[in-house]
């Protein structure tokens, strides 16, 4: 029989929000699964980076009549095709995979922003015609848009980061307009509105910070994606196609004659890319924990 | 009901419009001539006169996109340059296997996805959740050509447990009457055709089924967790009904719904799924051809895949959506 | 009921003691036998008590099936017949129907016709009108009392609302963060509300009998956390009668004439209650202590709540 006070929920206003931030850190650096997935990406961070000072070879000279020898400590994971250091490229395969990935999600994310924000802010018949093409981009399933777009651009880095970038580009719009759309209605918008705060500051100083959070939690699970998806570009013979350069994707091209006597070629630059895409999978699922506490998992 | 089934498909249809100017402005957008990036080293200049014309590249643009777009709405989508054969014949063919391949990764990943999601979900942060958690992460992390070619390791070369490659042993012959591996081999009454015609889907149905698993896993985990919570499972409850009932049809019936938009989604992921898959396994589905013709810079091929895959994706998607009313009567009623 | 899952619930110990036999101590299986027939329940929000994806006629049959081995039309029947009892109109379309085409009300009266089904000895009510319209609420108050008249099923009412106290029972717990502390036949409580939280209720409702002009007096402060068991009375922190033994003792909950003997049920159930300073008669109608000079016990330093 006790009078209940009602609960207050209270959605922190933009004002607040470095407290905010500092809170969703200190979860974050509580939550041991993220963590682990953090130290998996400085791994593969730190190998990118230093992969010119402790590759034991140069990743693109083979050296004939070593091709196919299985690890050993000369060659820790043996070495492929053609008698190149497996090691030494799947050091320097972290630098493309880690780039292009991280890039193509960045393009894709300004993009989809631009395109949300545009709709979202703007409304109306702006909104009608962005939307309807960014259903058209999603109805072609993700990594064929891409496979489409690098056939159409041609082989490279940068397109394949466009590539990427693009296939992933309608998917932030789309989040991102959702969450301006919702914002819109809430009270502390229609608060700083009604004290006359203009469109465009009530969109950037207190929509797009809170519509920020799931930006960010979609951004790096997208990662993970751009990295697998990536790869899948250059097993399919669509990767930068430099022999300059190493490429997990692109090591795994021939695998099918792997399988009887090399198998090792097969498992170490797949084990570099599931590692990488673990962790970046790993933060996403922390960060989401973080950022938005009521949600587990 | 009729008119939400109405408002889909009107829905659907400007997309594919779209998404057939943004193909068509695909080539036209190439620097230079159309013809010779369409024939690359294949161009003869007989060939890009020939091409000129079929394309009808001396007109207005408008009237080629017109014309484009009454010739796909005959299903005339044009021809391979590398063979010349329509590209609607070809994919007659092939669309059987990637069909096959598709069903077979949906079922493993439906039908494994959905009891370990109600498993994990029974007790939440539980140590089978926790399994169901990181084989989940494996799922989502493991690109399919890695997974493909360890399941071929494994299973094919070390354990020789299970076929590797292709869709069925060629030695066995069997006469490609509907071009469905499995149903074929039933035609050829062959029973063990048949056997090596499942035993040949598993590992691909696998590594393709395995995002798809690892989606529908979580799906219906949070879903059951959130209807568990219900204030209607606890009537449920409070009213002497066993707990399998509970489960079964207050549960389950409710968190059915979410799911079926993930698993009409997954289709999605699927088709471009089957392109990695069909390269990995030496299938000859629609998906390696996806590949063989940006190899061969067969863009016509490229372009009314890209397409057909896109109207195949919207259509699952809105018989999901349908679906999804039917079981949920509060659309159905409304 | 045990409906609860662990460990957000959690019987902490005591008995529940249902026609003799103590509920902590039955099994699932012969817990959820009871459930439904011989305990029924009827929940706060009926627009989320009915499953939304099952027909009206799907509840009440399975519900009726659970318990009975009777044929699906005999149950069919027995669920029209129910309806028509609860005053739902045309209950042969009607039970083709699903819950969101239903009113509020109407759903809280199907949620009344599921539970009697099967004629339960008791029907615990949580809340049942909290969801609905003032006028609405009435209804279904008289609908429930007169049923479970007709049906002989004892009702316990869990409620805030002290006019659905006055007007529907006959005997009260007043309840205060999980614990009982007052007990008494409705109309001794009323008469002589003898707990600082029962006075304070009393008197933060309007009431017919009021001077004009007299204020409400609203309970200061905010119900406790109910995770941490107090060390002493529940009540104490907002309590205008308290003492200092308050905040070192749970006061037990004894008859107001120490030398009766106790009977807990029933038309002449003692009243009890569970206060260290009761407020007098005065007082009580007053809603605040009278003595000269008597203040608060403020909380004691290091009380380790
Ligand atoms: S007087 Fe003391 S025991 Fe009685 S209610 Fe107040 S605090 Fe509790």
């Amino acid at each position: 029989m006790a009078v209940q006070a009602p609960a207050v929920v209270v959605r922190a206003a933009p004002r607040a929000s470095r407290g905010l931030w500092r809170d969703a850190l200190r979860r974050l650096l509580r939550n041991g699964p993220a963590m682990l997935g953090l130290l998996f990406i400085a791994i593969f961070v730190a190998a990118a980076i230093l992969a010119p000072l402790i590759s034991p070879y140069d990743p693109t000279v083979g050296v004939i009549g070593e091709a196919k020898h299985g690890p050993s400590l000369q060659h820790l994971m043996g070495t492929d095709s053609v008698g190149r250091d497996e090691y030494s490229r799947v050091l320097f395969g972290a630098r493309i995979s880690l780039t292009v990935g991280s890039v193509a999600v960045l393009t894709g994310l300004v993009f989809g922003c631009l395109v949300g924000a545009l709709a979202g802010g703007a409304g109306g018949i702006v909104d009608t015609i962005l939307m309807r093409v960014v259903d058209v981009l999603l109805a072609v399933p993700g990594i064929l848009l891409a496979i489409g777009i690098v056939a159409w651009l041609g082989q490279g880095q940068l397109q394949i980061v466009l590539a990427v970038g693009i296939s992933y580009a309608p998917i932030f719009a789309r989040l991102l307009r959702g969450s301006l759309l919702a914002l819109r209605e809430s009270d502390y918008v229609m608060a700083a509105r009604s004290m006359g705060a203009s469109p465009a500051r009530v969109l950037l100083r207190h929509m797009l910070p809170n519509a920020l959070t799931p930006l960010i939690v979609q951004a790096t699970l997208a990662a993970a994606t751009a990295i697998i998806d990536v790869a899948g570009l250059g097993f399919l013979g669509l990767g930068p196609g430099d022999p300059r350069v190493a490429e997990w994707g692109e090591m795994l091209t021939g695998s099918a004659g792997f399988l009887q006597n090399a198998p090792y070629l097969i498992f170490f630059p797949g084990a570099a890319i599931v590692i990488s895409a673990i962790g970046f999978n790993l933060l996403g699922d922390g960060l989401r924990e973080a950022l938005d506490p009521r949600l587990k998992r | 009901m009729l008119r939400f089934i109405v408002r889909r498909v009107l829905g659907a249809i400007p997309i594919l419009f779209g998404l057939s100017v943004i193909l068509f402005m695909f080539l036209r957008l190439l620097p230079g001539d159309p013809a010779i990036a369409i024939l690359g080293q294949h161009a003869t200049p007989q060939l890009i006169a020939q091409i000129h014309e079929t394309l009808g590249l001396d007109k207005p643009l408008y009237v080629q996109y017109l014309n484009y777009l009454g010739q796909l709405l005959q299903g005339n989508f044009g021809a391979s340059i590398i063979d010349s054969r329509a590209v609607a014949d070809t994919f007659a063919i092939r669309f059987p296997i990637t069909v096959e391949l598709t069903i077979g990764a949906l079922i493993f990943a439906v039908g494994l996805g959905i009891p370990l999601g109600r498993l994990a979900a029974r007790h939440p942060n539980g140590w089978i959740d926790g399994l169901v958690t990181v084989v989940s992460l494996f799922g989502i992390s493991i690109p399919i050509f890695v997974l493909g070619y360890t399941l071929a390791f494994i299973f094919a070369v070390e354990l020789h447990l299970l076929p590797y490659p292709g869709p069925i042993d060629p030695r066995l012959s069997v006469d490609p009457v509907t071009h469905f591996p499995i149903i074929d081999a039933v035609l050829s009454g062959n029973p063990g055709a048949v056997v090596d015609a499942f035993a040949h889907l598993i590992l691909p149905a696998i590594a393709l089924g395995s995002i798809p698993l690892a989606i529908v896993t979580r799906i219906t985990r949070a879903s059951v967790i959130d209807v568990s919570n219900e204030d209607y499972v606890r009537t449920a409850r409070a009213k002497g009904l066993t707990r399998k009932r509970v489960d079964d049809r207050h549960i389950m019936r409710n968190a059915w719904l979410p799911v079926t938009t993930v698993i009409g989604l997954q289709v999605g992921s699927l088709l471009g799924g089957a392109v990695l898959t069909e390269t990995v396994f030496g299938w000859p589905g629609v998906g390696s051809w996806v590949v063989t013709s940006i190899q061969n810079h067969d863009y016509i091929v490229v372009q009314s895949l890209i397409l057909i895959f896109a109207t195949i994706f919207l259509t699952v998607n809105l018989i999901v959506d349908i679906g999804y009313a039917f079981l949920n009567p509060r659309i159905r009623y409304s | 009921m045990r409906l609860l899952p662990e460990p957000a619930g959690r019987i902490e110990g005591g008995r529940v003691e249902f026609e003799g036999q103590d509920l902590i101590e039955l099994d699932e299986s012969e817990m959820r036998e009871l459930r439904g027939k011989e305990i029924a329940m009827i929940f706060q929000d009926p627009m989320t008590s009915l499953n939304p994806v099952l027909t009206i006629e799907e509840q009440m049959v399975e519900t009726i099936k659970a318990h009975k081995k009777i044929t699906g039309s005999d149950a069919r029947a027995r669920a029209i017949e129910l309806l028509s009892m609860v005053g739902i109109p045309q209950p042969e379309q009607r039970l083709r129907n699903f819950p969101h085409q239903f009113s509020g009300g109407m759903r809280q009266r199907v949620m009344i016709a599921m539970a009697l089904a099967l004629e339960p000895k008791l029907l615990i009510a949580d809340e049942p009108t909290t969801a609905l319209d003032v006028t609405i609420q009435a209804q279904v108050l008289e609908l429930l009392s007169r049923l479970a008249a007709d049906h002989g099923t004892a009702v316990i009412l869990i409620t805030h609302d002290l006019g659905v106290v006055a007007g529907m029972t006959r005997r009260t717990n007043v309840m205060y963060a999980g614990f009982v502390v007052e007990s008494a036949t409705t109309a001794e409580l009323f008469a002589q509300p003898s707990h600082p939280y029962t006075v304070g209720l009393l008197h933060s409702m309007p009431r017919l009998d009021a001077q004009p002009g007299e204020p409400l007096i609203p309970i200061e402060g905010t119900p406790p956390d109910l995770r941490f068991a107090p060390v002493g009375c529940p009540f104490a922190p907002r309590c205008a009668w308290r003492v200092e033994s308050c905040w070192r003792g749970m006061p037990p909950l004894e008859p107001l004439q120490p030398t009766t003997e106790v009977h807990m049920t029933g038309s002449g159930a003692t009243h009890r209650c569970a206060c260290w300073n009761r407020p007098t008669a005065e007082e009580a109608s007053a809603g605040r202590p009278l003595r000269a000079g008597f203040t608060a016990a403020p909380e004691p330093i290091g009380a380790g709540r």
